[in-house]
C-alpha cells in the first residue's frame, strides 16, 4: 500500500515536471516562429513603405515648391516616373541629425541639414514635414517606426594644399562610391576666385572651369594659379550614369557672415540673416555681401542666371535690434546654387547654398529614433535626384511589437 | 508501475519535441527580413540608364572603354557587400536572346540572389512621325502674316517676324503649303482671292490666316485703305470679315483685343498707337465688332462696345486641348491669365458656333476658342494677356483641323537589348 503511494506521488511529480519542461520548450519553438513572421512581415512592409514613398509625388504633386502640408506623403519628382526624386521635397523633410537654429527677428526655428560651414541649408519649422506629420500621411499611426537616409552615391573629397600658395594651389579630388572609388570619372570644375574689395564693400569673384579625370585610383590633382585667400571649389564628377558633387571653401573668417535662411517655397524667397544674431560668435560688424545664382544644368555644367541685376544682388546686413534683415527671391524653379561673397571688418569669404538639396549633394537625415529597436529591417534603393545619383535607405521598426513570455 | 509508465510518457513526448524540432526548421536571419535584391537591380539599372549611359553602352562593342566604366560604376554605387553579374543580350525576331556581354566582380553569387532586367533602347534608332495634310474642302494653305511694312502690338518681347517663323516651323507639316504674307500688297491680293506664289497647292479658298502682329492688323494701302478708312479704319475689320466668310478662311487672332489697330508703315509714318509706336492707327473696340458684323455678312454699324472681358485668376486649356497638346507634342502653359476673353453672346448675336474650345468657359466668357459661321468662315480668338505663346494658337488650330500623324512602326531588327543585373549578397548568415 505504502508503495503503491509512493510509486503514485513519484509518477505524478514527474509528470507534472516533464508537463512544465516541455510546455516552456514548446512554447520555445513557437515564440520563435511567431517573431520570425514578425520580422519577416516587417522587412517585407519596409521594402513596400521604401517604394510607396519613392514611387508616389505626394498631393499635391508639387508640394516640394509649395509652403503647404501636403495631405498625402511620397518624394517622387512629378515631372518624372521611376525612382526619381524631387531636389524640393527632400528639401521640405525636417532633418533628424542637425541642430535646429532659432532666429530671433523671424520668431521661427529652424530645421538644419548644413553639411559643414559656408554650406548652409536652413528651413524653417513651419515649412517642413516632420517625422510625426510623415508617419501619419503613411497611415502609418505609431504601427510602425521609420528612419529615411538620403545619401550621395559618389562622394567627391576635396583636399586643399596651400604649400606653394599664392603662386599656386593645390587641391586632391577623390571620387569613392558607397563600394569602391570611381576610376576614370569626368571631372565639371568652377573654382571661384573671390577678390576683397575692403571692409564695406562686397567682394566679386571670378569663375575658373574646366575638365579633368579621375585616375584609376578615382583620384585627381587640380592646380590653380594666383588665388586669392578666399576661394570655393565645386566639383561634379560623373561616368557611366553615376554623378555627384563636391564643393570646398577657404575663408578668412568665420564670424560675421551672412547665413541664408529659406522665407518661402512658393515664393521662392530667403532671408540672409546676420551671423551674429543666430551664433553671437566673435566681436560683430557689419556684412556686405554679393549674391548670384548658380544654375545646375542638364549635362552638369553651371551657368550664372541673373538675380536681380546681371552682376547680382548687393546689399549689407547688421546684427542686434532695429536691424532688418534682407530678403532674397531665387528666380527659378530649377534646382540651382546660391553664392554669397561677404565681407567684414573681421574678413571675407564665399558661403554656398543648395537651392533643391541635390544642386550640392547634401545627405539628408529623416525620421525617428533607430537605437533600442527590437528588431529592424533595412531596404536600399538607388535614386536619381536632378541628375545626381543618391542611395536611399529605409530603417523600419514596428512600434506594436508582439509581447512574448520569457 | 505507474513512475514506469511515466517515464515511457516522458520518451514519448521527447521524442515528439525532437522529431517536430528536426522538421520545423526556421529560415536563417538574411531569410527572414532579405534586403529586396530585385528592387536594387532594378533601380541600380534605372539610376544608370538615368542619362542613357547604360543603354549607349550595351550597343558598343565588348572591346569598348564603356564596358569598363559601367564596371566601375556599379562597382561604386552598390553597397560592397553587394556582388553582382551584368549580362546584356541582344534581342532579335527570329532567334532566341544572344548574349552580348557579361560583366561580374565575383566568382559566384552566394548562397542566394535575385535579378532584374531592363530594356536598352539603341539610340541610332529613327522615329518617324508623318503627318496628315490639312487639304481639300478643309483648305490647305497657311498664310502667316509676316508683314515687313507692318508693326505689331502686344506682341511684347517678340516681332511679329519672328512669331511668324516659329508658327511656320511648327504648322507648315499639317498644311500643303505654308507661305509667308510678306507685304501688305501681298495682303492685298490675297483679299482680293488672287495666289500670290505661282505653287500649284497654294488655295486662297478654304485658307487660314495667322495674324502675328498681336492686336493689330496690317492694312494694304489702296483700294483696302481707302474703302475702309470709315470710323477711323473700323470699316476695314469689316472688309475682312466679309472675305473671311466669303473664302471660307479661318482668321487667327493670336493675343489680346484683336483688330484693335491697323498698320502700314508706309501709310500711317507719323501716326502711332498712343503709346509711342509709330506706323500703325488706333481703330479701337469697334474693329473686332466690325469684323464680326463682315463675317456675319450683316450691314456694317459703327459699333463702339467693348466685347471682352478682363478675367480674375487663371484660365485653364480645355480636355480637349490638354488631349491634343499629348497627340501633338505641343506643351504650352496649362493655365493662363485672360484680359481680353469674348464675351459668349456673340455666338448668337453674330450666327456662330464654338468648334474648338482652347479654354474652358469662364461665367459668360470665351477666353479662347474657334468660331465657325453658320455659312462659311472661321475665328480663333485667344484673349490671352501679353506676351502671346504662338503654341496655343497652333494648338488651337491643330484641335480643330485634327490631323492624324502616322508614327512609323518599331519593327527594326537589333534595335534592342536585354540588361539583367543579378545581384547577390556575401558575408554574415
Amino acid at each position: 500500500m505504502v508503495s503503491s503511494t509512493i510509486d503514485h506521488l513519484v509518477a505524478v511529480t514527474l509528470f507534472i515536471g516533464a508537463l512544465l519542461l516541455f510546455v516552456g520548450m514548446f512554447n520555445q519553438t513557437i515564440q520563435t516562429a511567431v517573431l520570425f513572421q514578425q520580422h519577416s512581415y516587417i522587412a517585407t512592409k519596409c521594402s513596400d513603405l521604401l517604394d510607396d514613398m519613392l514611387l508616389n509625388p505626394g498631393y499635391p504633386a508639387n508640394w516640394g515648391q509649395t509652403d503647404t502640408t501636403p495631405s498625402s506623403f511620397g518624394v517622387q519628382d512629378p515631372e518624372f516616373t521611376q525612382y526619381q526624386s524631387s531636389a524640393f521635397t527632400l528639401m521640405r523633410l525636417q532633418s533628424s541629425n542637425g541642430t535646429a537654429v532659432t532666429y530671433s527677428k523671424t520668431g521661427l526655428t529652424y530645421s538644419n541639414t548644413t553639411t559643414s560651414f559656408g554650406n548652409f541649408l536652413l528651413v524653417p519649422y513651419t515649412k517642413t514635414i516632420n517625422y510625426y506629420q510623415a508617419e501619419n500621411l503613411l497611415g502609418l499611426n505609431n504601427t510602425f517606426g521609420f528612419h529615411l537616409t538620403i545619401t550621395p552615391v559618389l562622394k567627391v573629397a576635396i583636399t586643399e594644399n596651400r604649400a606653394n600658395w599664392p603662386t599656386s594651389l593645390n587641391f586632391t579630388i577623390n571620387t569613392t562610391g558607397t563600394g569602391f572609388p570611381l576610376p576614370n570619372a569626368t571631372l565639371n570644375y568652377y573654382f571661384l576666385n573671390v577678390t576683397e574689395k575692403g571692409a564695406i564693400t562686397p567682394p566679386s569673384y571670378k569663375i575658373f572651369n574646366g575638365t579633368a579625370y579621375t585616375d584609376y585610383r578615382g583620384q585627381t590633382q587640380l592646380t590653380f594659379g594666383n588665388a586669392g585667400d578666399s576661394y570655393a571649389l565645386i566639383v561634379y564628377a560623373h561616368s557611366s550614369g553615376v554623378s555627384g558633387l563636391g564643393y570646398y571653401e577657404h575663408i578668412t573668417s568665420t564670424t560675421n557672415y551672412p547665413l541664408p535662411l529659406i522665407a518661402s517655397f512658393k515664393n521662392q524667397t530667403l532671408i540672409l540673416a546676420h551671423s551674429y544674431d543666430i551664433h553671437s560668435y566673435g566681436s560683430p560688424a557689419p556684412v556686405f555681401f554679393n549674391a548670384t545664382l548658380m544654375i545646375l544644368t542638364q549635362n552638369l555644367n553651371l551657368r550664372a542666371m541673373p538675380m536681380g541685376s546681371s552682376n547680382g544682388i548687393t546689399g549689407s546686413i547688421n546684427y542686434g535690434n532695429g536691424q532688418p534683415y534682407s530678403t532674397l527671391t531665387i528666380p527659378t524653379s530649377n534646382p540651382s546654387i546660391l553664392i554669397i561673397t561677404y565681407a567684414s571688418s573681421s574678413g571675407y569669404g564665399v558661403i554656398l547654398m543648395p537651392w533643391g538639396l541635390s544642386s550640392m549633394s547634401f545627405p539628408l537625415v529623416f525620421g525617428g529614433n533607430v537605437n533600442n529597436k527590437e528588431w529592424v529591417a533595412t531596404n536600399i534603393r538607388e535614386i536619381t535626384v536632378n541628375g545626381i545619383s543618391y542611395q536611399a535607405q529605409l530603417e523600419l521598426w514596428s512600434q506594436t511589437a508582439i509581447q512574448l513570455v520569457t | 508501475m505507474r513512475t514506469v509508465e511515466v517515464l515511457i510518457v516522458i520518451s514519448i513526448i521527447t521524442a515528439a519535441f525532437l522529431i517536430a524540432s528536426f522538421y520545423a526548421v526556421l529560415p536563417s536571419p538574411r531569410q527572414v527580413s532579405p534586403l529586396n535584391l530585385n528592387r536594387l537591380a532594378l533601380t541600380t539599372l534605372e539610376s544608370l540608364d538615368n542619362n542613357y549611359a547604360l543603354s549607349t553602352t550595351a550597343f558598343e562593342p565588348v572591346t569598348n572603354y564603356r564596358w569598363s566604366a559601367l564596371q566601375a560604376a556599379l562597382s561604386a554605387s552598390l553597397p560592397p557587400n553587394i556582388v553582382y553579374n551584368l549580362t546584356v543580350y541582344g534581342l532579335t525576331s527570329s532567334s532566341s536572346p544572344v548574349m552580348i556581354n557579361s560583366i561580374s566582380n565575383a566568382a559566384s553569387l552566394g548562397i542566394g540572389s535575385d535579378a532584374a532586367s531592363y530594356l536598352a533602347t539603341s539610340s541610332n534608332v529613327t522615329f518617324n512621325v508623318t503627318p496628315q495634310k490639312i487639304s481639300g474642302r478643309r483648305g490647305g494653305t497657311l498664310y502667316i502674316l509676316n508683314c515687313s511694312d507692318a508693326n505689331g502690338w502686344w506682341i511684347t518681347g517678340y516681332t511679329s517676324q519672328q512669331l511668324a517663323q516659329d508658327l511656320g516651323n511648327m504648322l507648315s507639316p499639317y498644311f500643303q503649303k505654308t507661305i509667308m504674307v510678306n507685304k501688305t500688297s501681298q495682303l492685298g491680293q490675297i483679299l482680293n482671292g488672287t495666289k500670290i506664289t505661282t505653287s500649284s497647292l497654294e488655295n486662297v479658298t478654304g485658307a487660314v490666316i495667322i495674324n502675328t502682329c498681336g492686336e493689330c492688323v496690317p492694312i494694304p494701302s489702296g483700294y483696302y485703305a481707302t474703302q475702309g478708312s470709315q470710323d477711323g479704319y473700323a470699316k476695314y475689320g469689316w472688309i475682312l470679315g466679309q472675305k473671311v466668310q466669303k473664302y471660307n478662311w479661318t482668321w487667327a487672332s493670336i493675343v489680346g483685343y484683336p483688330f484693335y489697330y491697323v498698320s502700314n508703315t508706309g501709310l500711317f509714318p507719323n501716326s502711332q498707337n498712343g503709346w509711342g509706336i509709330y506706323g500703325m492707327n488706333q481703330v479701337g473696340s469697334a474693329g473686332l465688332n466690325a469684323f464680326l458684323e463682315g463675317l456675319d455678312n450683316q450691314s456694317y454699324v459703327n459699333n463702339g462696345n467693348w466685347i471682352t472681358d478682363s478675367l480674375s485668376g487663371h484660365v485653364y486649356l480645355s480636355s480637349k486641348a490638354i488631349y491634343n497638346s499629348n497627340y501633338y507634342g505641343i506643351y504650352p502653359s496649362p493655365y493662363q491669365t485672360a484680359t481680353r476673353a469674348l464675351q459668349t453672346f456673340i455666338t448668337t448675336t453674330y450666327h456662330l458656333t464654338i468648334s474648338t474650345y482652347v479654354f474652358n468657359t469662364v461665367g459668360n466668357d470665351n477666353p479662347g476658342a474657334l468660331y465657325r459661321h453658320g455659312t462659311s468662315g472661321g475665328f480663333l480668338a485667344l484673349g490671352l494677356d501679353r506676351p502671346p505663346d504662338i503654341r496655343l494658337t497652333a494648338l488651337g488650330l491643330l484641335s480643330d483641323y485634327q490631323p492624324r500623324i502616322f508614327n512609323s512602326l518599331y519593327t527594326a531588327n537589333g534595335t534592342s537589348r536585354l540588361v539583367v543585373l543579378q545581384l547577390g549578397q556575401v558575408g554574415g548568415v
